[in-house]
């Protein structure tokens, strides 16, 4: 493997890794900005051209693969003056749009001018006009003006979904990049032009003027829950005063999952956790209507109406459906309370034809997959699975029906919805006591006794089990606005109040018993799952 | 929206190439001389043909200065209006195709007749100044020989086609 | 002195239209049957590199050596391409030779793709050649009619199949990687290389893109031998060569001489001297990308290293020849305004720079110059060379450099002036 010196610095890399990568290996970030490791290489920016000894030219680094006893200085008088060059020629024709441009702030255009760029102008030519916030499509707003033609938003378009929406137009310094005319920037993907666009030419709609990056109090590591491949996230807070807000979802990178990318879908539907619809409050029904109960006596009445369940017609006769949206942490302690604590073998979270098979699939040959929870693998490694003589979700939804099963707990599934060829409204009705929890009113909570407000995903301390059996962390970004605890909570005093005791809730403390136990977690400790996820069989 | 003649030409062009992408700038000069320009619908059709994204065949097309993104006249007149051609008159004759067809270069007649161009090095530099009318050389040009060119572009007796 | 025609011979042949008989009849492809029976094709490279053609087109790369850096052994199929995209500013002998003698082109081409292992040929012909393209079609099938071309060339085993493929308007395709991108039916835009097309070229197989002029010189070089091609002219610039002689000469036209001529003999023995008696001000000499010349300059030998050491280049051999009514800011002004044209768009510098250029070229030419603006455009210059995926952007810089080394005082009485001198009465 080849040995080189960069700025002084020793480093050995395999043959073909080129400068720039070679680079990053040992913390010197040479500035760019056509280049992305997950794209094709253009080498048309000129910005990451660094001298190398003995090579009459600079060379650029993104191109040249490193040779044995190399030896490339990135900071020398001849790169800093190619550079300062290369930087002022940009600036030609750019708008000074910095006081209106999201990128303000995290701008790599700002960012290597400050560093490595003129101070003044030199030029009084007048700039290029061009057309400016024009939406390109539902995500996407594009300001041409801005655009330094880097391309890495063509490729990616051409490259990654494969759709090519988008084109370089002209040429010469009238080149421009554009779409076809009727056509709109649309692919499943298309948010990740925000993310590699070096300047502000390529934003977000939902984000646009919406804050600073300096106002973004809070960058929290976290998981997509809205499918199985369980892309790798950043959640972006601001500060407010009632309360923080999450204003934007950006991917990080992890070469295993999602590499850099992620869906529109994921990036852009978040607004449920704000939205004044999200149940708040727990509810209780009863001959009656609805009505908000303190936490406490809710919970107490509960576990009265369980212990009278369980004491006339023994445990077999609840059951409990719970979900793959929810987190490991929420699983095992289901799982515990149910089929331990209460001691019924009905527990079950296999509501989607999906989850019957073996794996769900992948739906676009991308990122995105068919099952469109973000636990399912992790529901069936933990055994959220019917015990010995254990009916499952079908056959609850029937013992239900014919009076067999006297109480039922559902966490966010809206069964109605999932079986609307099933009668879901007699069976749930038959129920002495039907328990259910979901972020929003859903006609399965129209006929629970008691309503539990569900955590969103950004809320919660926890993992998901992703489809490769990755497992990987989400961290809590907001505070709840419900006014009832977590789920975890929620069970614990349950089992208080029927004279139980469920164990530590907190996600170090499930690890540990989960750990304790056979089966694919064995051995698993909670400071184990990294940043990047940990899969089982390669710990 | 192709002929079939046309279409069957094309069909026998693509199999020159290893790759049948490498048509693609033939194609366009084709297709252009069928339809006048090469317009959205003309561009898609292409980009259906060779199994492109339409942008991508607009990006190609957009590159290059002989093929047109907006609709032309159904004379071209290209006017070199580069070193060896300007010292020996260029701008003059520019100006007096602007004069007598009262518009401008880079635009079109209003009757849709002519559309004027400026072009850079046509390679005919000995024999300056040099203009193209529907792709045949006029060299040493004057404007008196211009007036001559135009009475007959007018009366259809000029040799030519835009291909 | 008389020096023997070999690429325009047949300009001395009465109603000469370059058919494929009348090519035979005065000694063309003789050399094809020569090289197929007598030459291996590594023999063949040989030849041409001792003979020390070197290219045509602008660079002067010496064509054996190119054709050397084909990989034996490599599986892939290879390729030949003839650059017939010439739009140097100042050039107008390829296009000669394609409308007037197609068939000296066509052998070198067979012969070319014989020694490089070549079987698919292609003839990058600029899209506003359309008479040429035309005249190159007529004899390709002609050469196809007499065996020429085809399977089994002449009986030797060797398969060949030629095409005119028509561009579209743009001079970066005279690059031979914008050109090979162009061919493969994108933009025209330059590769990043290493790799060299003769590893990775079209299809990104082992490819050799020479010069219409380079290729017509080969039938030549079988049929009469390295060593008297190696007697033409200078041992680093053998052989003859093509000058495209225009502006104010009164016999503007190509003229074939060895490069051993003088700029002066050029100029003033063969085109007729500057018209109207006027004294020569300026001269480029290898088209407009060479830095400009002067009076001082004209008992230069047209040679690649002698043009290099003057401070120029040999280039395209497009010479143009200016006056005194010129004003060199104005020409500043149209040759800038040329590779702002057509940059291709893809590097910074370049994209940026030659637009900047012209503006500034312009603004001055018109009376708004600043005396800030001629050390601004030297150093804009040198931020253009030297740094980009291709050589445009060196070639917009080069000449302006020049012309503010040779005519500064030019470019600031446009400044103190605020206004052209030469307004109303100059050349343009």
């Amino acid at each position: 493997m080849p040995t080189l010196k960069i700025d002084g610095v020793e480093v050995t890399v395999p043959a073909q890794t080129t400068i720039i990568e070679a680079a990053e290996r040992v913390g010197i970030e040479i500035p760019r900005y056509c280049y992305h490791p997950g794209l094709s290489v253009v080498g048309q920016c000129r910005m990451c051209q660094v001298e190398v000894e003995r090579m009459p030219k600079l060379a650029i680094a993104c191109n040249t693969p490193v040779a044995d006893g190399m030896v490339v200085s990135t900071r020398s008088p001849k790169v800093e003056k190619a550079r300062r060059g290369v930087l002022e020629f940009y600036l030609l024709n750019h708008p000074l749009d910095c006081p209106i441009c999201d990128k303000g702030g995290e701008c790599p255009l700002q960012d290597y001018t400050l560093t490595y760029g003129p101070g003044e102008s030199r030029s009084v030519e007048e700039k290029v006009q061009r057309v400016k916030h024009k939406m390109l499509g539902p995500h996407i707003v594009f300001d041409a003006e801005r655009c330094i033609l880097c391309t890495r938003c063509v490729r990616f378009c051409h490259e990654i979904p494969k759709t090519g929406e988008l084109g370089v137009f002209s040429r010469s310094d009238q080149s421009e990049i554009n779409l076809f005319p009727g056509k709109v920037l649309d692919n499943a993907y298309s948010g990740n032009v925000i993310d590699l666009c070096p300047v502000g030419a390529l934003t977000s709609r939902q984000y646009r003027f919406r804050s600073r990056p300096w106002d973004l109090v809070r960058h929290t590591e976290s998981v997509c829950p809205l499918c199985s491949n369980g892309c790798n996230i950043v959640l972006d807070v601001r500060h407010r005063q009632r309360g923080e807000e999450l204003l934007r979802i950006r991917p990080r990178e992890n070469q295993a999952v999602n590499r850099w990318w992620m869906c529109d879908e994921g990036r852009f539907t978040f607004t449920s956790l704000d939205d004044p619809a999200r149940l708040r409050v727990p509810t209780w029904r009863e001959d009656g209507p609805r009505v908000e109960m303190a936490y406490d006596d809710l919970l107490l009445r509960v576990a009265r109406a369980i212990r009278r369940v369980v004491e006339g017609h023994g445990p077999e006769a609840v059951g409990c459906i719970a979900s793959s949206r929810q987190t490991n942490e929420e699983l095992f302690l289901v799982r515990r309370f149910f089929r331990e604590i209460l001691g019924t073998p009905h527990l079950d979270f296999r509501v989607r034809p999906v989850q019957f098979q073996a794996s769900d699939a992948s739906e676009d040959g991308i990122l995105r997959r068919t099952d469109k929870t973000a636990n399912t693998r992790g529901a069936r490694d933990l055994d959220i699975l019917p015990g010995a003589g254990g009916l499952d979700v079908a056959g609850m939804i029937a013992a239900a029906s014919e009076g067999r099963l006297k109480a039922l707990f559902v966490f966010e599934e809206d069964l109605v919805r999932a079986f609307p060829d099933r009668p879901l409204r007699e069976a749930l009705g038959r129920l002495d006591l039907l328990v259910a929890s979901s972020m929003f009113s859903t006609e399965t909570t129209a006929l629970a006794h008691m309503v539990l407000p569900a955590l969103g995903f950004a809320e919660k301390e926890g993992s998901f089990t992703n489809f490769q059996g990755r497992i990987q962390k989400i961290h809590r970004a907001l505070t709840p606005h419900v006014a009832s605890q977590s789920l975890p909570e929620a069970l614990r005093e349950l089992a208080v109040d029927l004279g139980r005791d469920l164990g530590g809730i907190e996600p170090e403390q499930v690890w540990a018993a989960i750990g304790e136990r056979p089966g694919a977690y064995q051995g698993i400790a909670w400071k184990d799952i990294g940043h990047l996820g940990l899969l089982p069989e390669e710990s | 929206m192709i002929s079939v003649e046309t279409k069957k030409r094309l069909d026998e062009l693509v199999k020159r190439y290893p790759e049948k992408r490498s048509a693609l700038i033939p194609i366009l000069h084709d297709v252009q001389a069928e339809v006048g320009y090469l317009s959205p619908e003309a561009i898609a059709w292409v980009a259906a043909y060779l199994t492109l994204s339409p942008a991508d065949v607009m990006s190609v097309a957009s590159f290059y200065d002989m093929l047109h993104l907006e609709p032309v006249g159904k004379h071209m007149i290209y006017v070199c209006q580069n070193l060896t051609c300007s010292l020996l008159g260029a701008e003059r004759l520019i100006r007096h195709l602007e004069n007598r067809l009262g518009i401008r270069m880079g635009e079109t007649t209003p009757d849709g007749l002519i559309s004027l161009k400026r072009m850079e090095c046509l390679a005919s530099c000995g024999t300056a100044p040099a203009i193209q009318i529907d792709g045949v050389f006029y060299e040493r040009v004057t404007p008196h020989k211009l007036d001559e060119l135009l009475e007959k572009l007018r009366n259809g007796r000029l040799q030519g086609s835009r291909a | 002195m008389a020096f023997e025609k070999i690429l325009t011979r047949y300009k001395d042949i009465p109603n000469y239209t370059g058919t494929i008989d009348e090519y035979i009849a005065h000694g063309g492809y003789q050399a094809l049957p020569k090289a197929l029976r007598e030459f291996q094709p590594a023999d063949l490279i040989e030849t041409v590199k001792r003979s020390g053609l070197r290219g045509r087109g602008g660079a002067g790369f010496p064509c054996g050596v190119k054709w050397g850096f084909i990989p034996k052994d490599s599986p892939k199929a290879k390729y030949l391409v003839c650059n017939c995209d010439e739009s140097e500013p100042g050039t107008f002998k390829d296009r000669m030779l394609i409308e007037e003698e197609p068939h000296q082109l066509i052998e070198g081409i067979i012969i070319s793709s014989y020694a490089i292992g070549c079987r698919l040929a292609f003839i990058y012909c600029r899209g506003e050649f359309v008479y040429g393209a035309q005249v190159l079609e007529r004899a390709l099938r002609e050469a196809y009619g007499r065996g020429f071309l085809g399977r089994n060339i002449l009986g030797s085993g060797f398969d060949l199949d030629v095409y005119v493929h028509r561009g579209a308007g743009a001079y970066i395709c005279g690059e031979e990687t914008g050109l090979l991108e162009s061919l493969e039916g994108k933009r025209g835009q330059p590769r990043m290389k290493p790799p060299f097309p003769a590893i990775s070229g079209l299809y990104r197989s082992p490819t050799v893109v020479n010069n219409v002029e380079t290729l017509s010189n080969i039938p030549h070089i079988v049929l009469r031998g390295a060593d008297w091609y190696t007697s033409i002219g200078p041992p680093k610039s053998t052989g003859p060569r093509l000058f495209s002689v225009s502006g104010h000469v009164e016999r503007p036209g190509n003229y074939e001489l060895p490069m051993s001529v003088t700029l002066r003999e050029l100029i003033f023995d063969h085109a007729g001297g500057v018209t109207n008696g006027r004294r020569l001000k300026a001269v480029i000499p290898g088209g407009s990308s060479a830095p400009v010349l002067t009076e001082q300059h004209l008992d230069v030998n047209m040679d690649f290293e002698s043009l290099a050491a003057a401070g120029s280049m040999g280039g395209s051999g497009g010479v143009i020849v200016m006056d005194d009514t010129v004003c060199m800011v104005r020409v500043g002004e149209i040759v800038s305004r040329f590779y702002h044209h057509e940059s291709c768009g893809q590097c910074t510098q370049c994209r940026e720079g030659t637009a900047w250029l012209h503006k500034v070229l312009r603004r001055i030419e018109h009376g708004q110059g600043r005396k800030e603006d001629l050390d601004v455009l030297l150093d804009m210059c040198d931020n253009m060379k030297g740094k980009t995926i291709c050589v445009l952007s060196d070639a917009a810089a080069m000449p302006i450099e020049s012309y503010l080394k040779h005519f500064r005082e030019e470019f600031e009485a446009h400044i103190r002036g605020r206004a052209c001198p030469f307004e109303g009465k100059g050349a343009f």
